[in-house]
Parts: structure tokens; C-alpha cells; sequence
């Protein structure tokens, strides 16, 4: 496969990467402290049409291809240091591919452009309080009655939640089948009966980002808010994992580029005992191994959207993308903070909030051991 | 080998969880009694995509589609015109 940039990749890179300078480089300690979602931000980055990337035109997209659309998020996760509201954007587009893939006609027209847009804020609904990488034990159930489901049940974490307009949520339709036919997925908006949301929850890193808990109370949603067909729901799950460990990826080894460039300027700016610190192989070591992870990364970056963007199957390759990537991403920032020592250590330099950042990465869209699990599988194991 | 039988084979390797297991017929109901799981799907489906030419994506990602060696076989047979 040949990953040479096309002009319109580049156009895209260097285009946001100048917007994300110049327009998102607000001060984050403050709205941190704020505890308001960076709006101003969100909107910016809707006009330049960032939420509309991959979809339709005739649904307010762009009709950009996937790959390109990964090596636009990769540019604005170097060039935007609020991984919170790249990680909201990057929700928001995955909610819509969610939608793209298996919704109707009607569901499309309804919800794309305006998600496009950014004028709706998108959520995904998989974990409950008692399952997470267990995500098809869920008890939140969705009952058919006439024309409609009632559901009932919770979920919690969800990344956008507190804010969302619109919630794409998976339930049990089923209970009696095994959870591939069992689960179905819901389109269910804020204002309807019986839905409420909790406040964002306080987390140590991705702060500007809300998540919450989302209730459902004898919540009615007709029949066609149905995403896909009924019982499809385990399987429309593993197929947007695909996409999204494909692109939240890419959010994080641009990241990880960013991160590489500062330690590179600091070991060569900063000396100690008469030499710059870069001089010393126990630093270098850690800088040699940022570049190593970030140049075996984009290979399995590019191979994965290059697959998800001819519409291949790619479940092996998107789970080891998910894992080496943030892995990586986790091990780049501790080395960071390391190599900068207790200026590492202060927010002044806010590598420590890239640290903090980093954990959640290895945590959601299935963690880290749950990756490795389905490697196994793949492996026979 | 027929399509059926390459089904099959590639389920007992693959799928069944003790390997050389007994017999599989064509009307078990494999999503039932959890031969094929959440993760086994995704196998199954690189196979068949794979194997036999065929895309399988959207409507036709439905479970009843691969409910038995049966339906699979069918399927596949349905989607090679
Ligand atoms: C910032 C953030 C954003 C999120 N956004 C969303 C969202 O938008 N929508 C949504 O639905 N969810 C979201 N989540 C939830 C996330 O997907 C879950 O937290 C994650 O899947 C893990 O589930 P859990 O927290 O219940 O941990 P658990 O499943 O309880 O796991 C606890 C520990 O046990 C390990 N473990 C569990 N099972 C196994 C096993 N079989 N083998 C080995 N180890 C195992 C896990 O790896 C982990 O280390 C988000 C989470 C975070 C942190």
C-alpha cells in the first residue's frame, strides 16, 4: 500500500493545522477551571467543517475519503492541545458514521446535516454501571410495545452525554437471545419523555470534555428511531468499533507527534553538567523510542483507513492500532514529563495535562487488555 | 470443497471452543448455543468475505443470516450471483 500524501491530504493537514494555531489556542487551564464546554471552539471547528468530513454531500458532508479524514483528525490532535474537545469532535463524527452505515433514508436526512453542522451535539450509549468491556451483558432494556420500545436501564461515561442532543443508545430488545440477536440499537433525543441527563462527572484528565450518566425511564421511542434492523444491535457494535479505532488513533499519534517535537526542542535546549540533556542516552532513549512508536503506528493507522475506507473488514488491524497507539501515546507522555523534569511536573509546561489526557486512551473504546483479548482470538487462542 | 463443508471446517477449527469437538450439523443453531459469539462473528465474516469474494456489510449483517451451517451456506450462495 503506498501512504504518499495526496494534495488534497495535504491541503487538509496544513489547513487545519494553521486553523488549529490560530483559532484553538485558547487558554485551556482556564476553561479547565471554568467547567464549561469550550462552545466558541466546537463551533469554529464545525465551520471549517471538520464534524461534516466523511459524509454525503447530499447529507451536508464533505465527501471526504476516510483516510483523508484520519489524516485531518491526526493534524488537529497535533495542532490542538484540547484533547477534550478533539475527543468530543471525534465522537460526534462517529455517532454520524453510525448513522451513515445503518440508518435509514429518513434517520439520515434528519440527523446528518445538522451533525454535520454541529448544531446537534451526538452521543453513543454502550456502558451501563454494572458492564463496560462486558458492554452486551447490559441490562438497559427496550421492550416493544405497538409501534414503539419502552426503555429502561442506564448508562454512564458517556463522552458528550451531559450536553447531547441526540443519544444513539444500544439496548437488550431481546433478552432471551444470545446478545448477538438480542441487542438493537435506539435514536433518542433529549426532550423526550422519560430521558434525562446527569451532570458531568469530574475526571483527572480530558477535562473540558463532559461525560456523564444518561437515565431512561419508561422512555417511549417509536419504532422507526430503530438504527439498523432489530437485534442488529451487537453487530452494528463491532463494526463501528472498527471505524473507531481507526480514528481515534489518529487523534492520538498526532499527539504523540506533538510531543515528540517538544521533548526533541528540550533535550536540546536544556543542559546539565556542561552538556545538553539530549546528549545523554538515557534521555535520547526515550526520544528514539516516541519516533520508533510514532513511525510503526502511522503504519497501522494508514492500513486501517485505508481497509475502512474500501469498505474492508478490519477488526485484527483496528484492535492492534487501538492498543499499540495509546499505549504508546501513555508511555510518550510519561517520558516527556520524565525528560523535563520537574518542570515536567507543572502545569506551566502542559505536558502534565497531556499525561492526564493520555490514560483515558487506554481505557475507552475497550481497554487495553480487551484489545489485547481479541488479539488472542484472532490468534485462535 | 463445497461451500457448506468450508463453512463447517472453518467453525470446528475456528469457532467450537475444544477444537475437534463432535459433529456440527447443518441446523444447529450456532448464535444460540454460543459457538458463534460477539467476537466469533467477526471471524466469521472476514472468512466468508474472503473465501467466497462476497461483501457483506449493512442490511445483510443481520444474525439470522448466520443463525446455522444452513442459512450461512445460503447466504453466501445468495450474495455469489
Ligand atoms: C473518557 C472516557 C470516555 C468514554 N466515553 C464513552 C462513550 O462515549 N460511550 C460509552 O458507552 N462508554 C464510554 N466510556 C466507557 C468506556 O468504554 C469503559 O470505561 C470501558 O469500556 C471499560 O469499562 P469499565 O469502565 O466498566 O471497566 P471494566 O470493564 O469493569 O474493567 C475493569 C478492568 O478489568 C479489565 N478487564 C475486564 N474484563 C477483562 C477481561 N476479560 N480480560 C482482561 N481484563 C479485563 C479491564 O481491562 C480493566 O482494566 C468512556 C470512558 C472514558 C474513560
Amino acid at each position: 500500500m503506498d501512504f504518499e500524501l495526496t494534495d488534497e491530504q495535504k491541503v487538509w493537514k496544513e489547513t487545519i493545522i494553521k486553523f488549529s494555531r490560530q483559532e484553538l489556542a485558547y487558554d485551556i487551564a482556564a476553561v479547565e477551571k471554568s467547567g464549561e464546554f469550550p462552545w466558541d471552539a466546537w463551533r469554529k471547528c464545525a465551520e471549517m467543517q471538520i464534524l461534516a468530513m466523511p459524509f454525503a454531500e447530499e447529507y451536508g458532508g464533505c465527501g471526504v475519503d476516510f483516510l483523508t479524514t484520519v489524516h485531518s483528525l491526526n493534524s488537529l490532535g497535533y495542532a490542538c492541545k484540547d484533547a477534550g474537545l478533539v475527543h468530543a469532535l471525534t465522537t460526534q463524527i462517529l455517532c454520524g458514521l453510525q448513522i451513515a452505515l445503518f440508518g435509514n433514508e429518513a434517520l439520515k436526512l434528519r440527523y446528518l446535516p445538522s451533525l454535520c453542522r454541529g448544531e446537534k451535539v451526538f452521543a453513543q450509549a454502550i456502558t451501563e454501571p454494572g458492564s463496560g468491556s462486558d458492554a452486551l451483558s447490559m441490562r438497559t432494556k427496550a421492550e416493544k410495545q405497538g409501534e414503539a420500545f419502552i426503555l429502561n436501564g442506564s448508562k454512564t461515561f458517556i463522552t458528550n452525554g451531559p450536553m447531547a442532543d441526540v443519544v444513539i443508545v444500544f439496548a437488550v430488545t431481546a433478552p432471551e437471545k444470545k446478545t448477538l440477536g438480542g441487542i438493537s440499537c435506539l435514536v433518542v433525543e433529549d426532550g423526550m419523555e422519560g430521558f434525562s441527563k446527569g451532570k458531568p462527572l469530574e475526571k483527572m484528565g480530558l477535562t473540558t470534555l463532559q461525560n456523564g450518566e444518561l437515565f431512561f425511564d419508561n422512555c417511549e421511542v417509536s419504532c422507526d428511531r430503530l438504527l439498523g434492523k432489530e437485534g442488529q444491535g451487537a453487530i452494528i457494535f463491532n463494526e463501528s468499533m472498527e471505524w473507531e479505532r481507526s480514528l481515534l488513533p489518529a487523534v492520538h499519534l498526532g499527539t504523540m507527534e506533538r510531543i515528540l517535537e517538544i521533548s526533541v526542542k528540550y533535550a536540546k535546549e536544556r543542559s546539565a553538567f556542561g552538556k545538553a540533556i539530549g546528549n545523554y542516552q538515557a534521555v535520547a532513549n526515550k526520544i528514539s523510542r516516541m519516533k520508533m512508536n510514532i513511525e510503526l503506528g502511522k503504519g497501522i493507522l494508514y492500513r486501517c483507513a485505508s481497509l475502512k475506507g474500501r469498505n474492508k473488514r478490519a477488526p485484527l488491524d483496528a484492535s492492534i492500532c487501538k492498543l499499540f497507539i495509546s499505549e504508546s501515546l501513555k508511555q510518550a507522555c510519561l517520558d516527556a514529563v520524565q525528560i523535563h523534569g520537574g518542570y515536567g511536573f507543572m502545569c506551566e509546561y502542559e505536558i502534565e495535562r497531556d499525561l492526564r489526557d493520555s490514560i483515558a486512551s487506554t481505557i475507552y473504546s475497550g481497554t487495553s487488555e480487551l484489545q489485547h483479548n481479541i488479539i488472542a482470538r484472532f490468534m485462535g487462542l | 470443497m463445497p461451500t457448506r463443508e468450508k463453512i463447517r471446517q472453518f467453525i470446528m477449527n475456528e469457532l467450537v471452543a475444544d477444537g475437534s469437538g463432535s459433529e456440527l450439523s447443518d441446523t444447529v443453531l450456532l448464535i444460540d448455543s454460543g459457538v458463534i459469539d460477539s467476537l466469533g462473528i467477526m471471524s466469521l465474516l472476514g472468512f466468508l468475505e474472503e473465501n467466497f469474494s462476497i461483501q457483506i456489510s449493512g442490511e445483510d449483517l443481520v444474525p439470522d443470516n448466520f443463525a446455522t451451517i444452513s442459512t450461512i451456506s445460503d447466504f453466501v450462495a445468495q450474495k455469489s450471483l
